[in-house]
């Protein structure tokens, strides 16, 4: 398949997985129990005020046209406003995005030199004491839940010795940096891990292939070769892996801001969640899941660019 | 000996959080009266919790929800996922294998959190719902990881010599696929269950796993948090034990395999 058709038939098929996860989602949330109507009325409901309410809140239509209005709005930007505060979805998931954004963002960042550095690391010292300490670390480190190991290094690291501020309660993650620590290298942790090994896996095969004894008997130096021509395959499968940690970062995103106190998406879709506060919830999952689709495509298109012979996404 | 002392280490950190969870209720003291709040007087061996419940009694009655749900939603994903794996991989109609393995792709598409946090709170809160959301989650990889190895397997000579002698394709599937299948599968299985340890104590940490009353590692997690500062340890031991439980099945798992080769690494 040449690289445009392969493009073209993935994002289709991106834009199928959007359009199904809306509407999965869609009907999910229509399936939490009670309703925003029954919420708002408060601990005392009058009858007359709920059927009031749900009238007013278009709760009484039935579930596919709501689907289907909601889907048209969607693509037009518009994803309603929330029940429960005179705002649109759209300002509050705005509003929310910055912290989130910024810790994701900064994670990102620091974790492609960072594990990159690693695997190399580990695949050029190859069976020694460093590689065992970093392999075994990576091994055992990266399905350890994120709130276990984030409480503890807080408990190490802002309690006894003081050195970070524990939460971000009453300051801005730009204005004071130091906030911004403990939840990165929280974030950090179980990507690192499982992309470090994935590097190191893949320098070692590159460097005991065919090709590599080829071009060093070239006389190519070994640096040389090591950087362009064994790394680019090593980083191949990894690109992949950096897809499947979108998942693990959203999922660790709405821990850490739990942990932390930070005012973000994560807090915005629990707060959500357990308010059945159903727009946000929708627009909230529509973020989340594009983001994840449009990571994973252009992950299996960087993959494949990297490694053309490699078979890729399915 | 290198083999025994190689073992040490994950053997322990494995055994603590297990040996606690599935034996520590057996020991726990019916007895919960309750003290001051996060007090450390010499009275608790490590304190009391946020509502002054004994620190120690609530770790030993905390761990058995965390492994046990984690353990029977394992099983239960290899339950659904391995038949269906086995059925895309060996069938060789192309429809059938698109429409098992297709929904499958849009699964993964939804962050897995994401759907937990839906999943969970649409359900009442029981033990079993969390068990098959945290099996739902898992089981595209493993149908993945059974489809790749069932499909190489049926294109080995032993399988078209047993469908020229006439077998039944159920005999081929059940009496040789999916046997030669196991390693494979077993080489997976740490993987599988720290991932659904990883799910299921998120979730209590979330407060949408079990019953938030129940006495649970993650959910102490979450309830001694405000007095971390006073009362450090009603924290960092039920977090330490989720930890180690994590990192020693891993670090054992990867062992056994390593000490296994070549047979266990028979990767399709």
């Amino acid at each position: 398949m040449t690289i445009p058709r392969y493009l073209a038939h993935r994002a289709l098929l991106g834009v199928v997985q959007v359009l199904v996860v809306m509407a999965g989602m869609f009907f999910l949330t229509e399936a939490l129990p009670g309703d925003a109507a029954v919420t708002i009325a408060g601990d005392n409901p009058d009858p007359a005020m709920i059927a009031d309410l749900r009238e007013r809140l278009g709760l009484n239509e039935s579930s596919w046209h709501r689907l289907g209005d909601w889907l048209v709005a969607a693509l037009h930007g518009d994803f309603g406003q929330s029940l429960l505060a005179p705002r649109s979805v759209v300002d509050i998931v705005a509003s929310a995005a910055e912290p989130t954004l910024l810790l994701a963002g900064l994670t990102l960042v620091l974790l492609i030199p960072l594990s990159v550095g690693l695997g190399v690391l580990a695949a050029h010292r190859e069976g020694s004491r460093l590689d065992r300490l970093i392999s075994g670390t990576t091994l055992g480190l990266y399905s350890a839940p994120e709130f276990a190991m984030g409480i503890l290094i807080v408990t190490v690291f802002a309690v006894k010795l003081g050195w970070f501020p524990p939460t971000a309660v009453g300051t801005s993650l730009t204005d004071n940096p130091a906030v911004l620590v403990l939840p990165v290298f929280v974030l950090l942790l179980r990507p690192i891990c499982s992309l470090s090994r994935l590097v190191r896996a893949g320098m070692i095969d590159a460097q005991q292939s065919d090709y590599v004894r080829h071009v060093l008997r070239l006389g190519l130096s070994p640096a040389r070769v090591r950087f362009t021509h064994s790394l680019p395959n090593a980083v191949a499968p990894a690109a992949q892996q950096l897809a499947r940690t979108v998942d693990w970062l959203v999922g660790g995103v709405i821990v850490i801001e739990a942990i932390f106190v930070v005012p973000g998406l994560g807090t915005t879709l629990a707060a959500a969640v357990a308010a059945r506060d159903l727009p946000v919830i929708q627009g909230l999952a529509v973020v989340f899941a594009t983001t994840t689709v449009l990571v994973n495509l252009v992950a299996d298109i960087a993959a494949r660019v990297l490694a053309p012979t490699a078979e890729v996404g399915r | 000996m290198r083999t025994v002392r190689g073992y040490a280490i994950p053997a322990t950190l494995v055994a603590i959080p297990l040996l606690l969870a599935l034996f520590g209720p057996l020991f726990a003291s019916g007895d919960t009266t309750k003290d001051v709040a996060f007090s450390l007087d010499g009275q608790h061996w490590f304190g009391t919790d946020f509502v002054g419940r004994d620190v120690w009694n609530e770790v030993l009655l905390g761990g058995r929800s965390l492994v046990l749900v984690a353990a029977v939603a394992t099983i239960c994903t290899y339950l659904v996922a391995v038949p269906l794996g086995l059925v895309a991989g060996m069938t060789r109609n192309r429809a059938l294998d698109e429409v098992l393995m297709r929904p499958l792709d849009l699964l993964l598409a939804v962050p897995s959190m994401l759907m937990l946090l839906l999943l969970v709170s649409i359900a009442p809160q029981a033990p079993w719902v969390l068990i098959a959301v945290v099996a739902l989650i898992n089981l595209p990889d493993v149908v993945r990881i059974s489809r790749a190895a069932a499909l190489s397997l049926s294109a080995r000579p032993a399988v078209e010599a047993m469908r020229l002698q006439g077998e039944s394709r159920i005999r081929i599937g059940l009496g040789y696929v999916a046997r030669s299948m196991r390693r494979t599968l077993a080489a997976d299985l740490g993987t599988r269950f720290t991932g659904a340890t990883y799910l299921v104590a998120s979730a209590s940490f979330l407060g949408v796993g079990l019953s938030p009353q129940a006495s649970d590692w993650a959910a102490m997690v979450d309830r001694n948090r405000v007095g971390l500062f006073v009362q450090p340890w009603a924290v960092v031991v039920p977090a330490l034990l989720i930890v180690m439980l994590a990192v020693g099945v891993n670090l054992t798992f990867d062992r056994l395999l390593r000490d296994r080769q070549p047979t266990f690494l028979e990767t399709p």
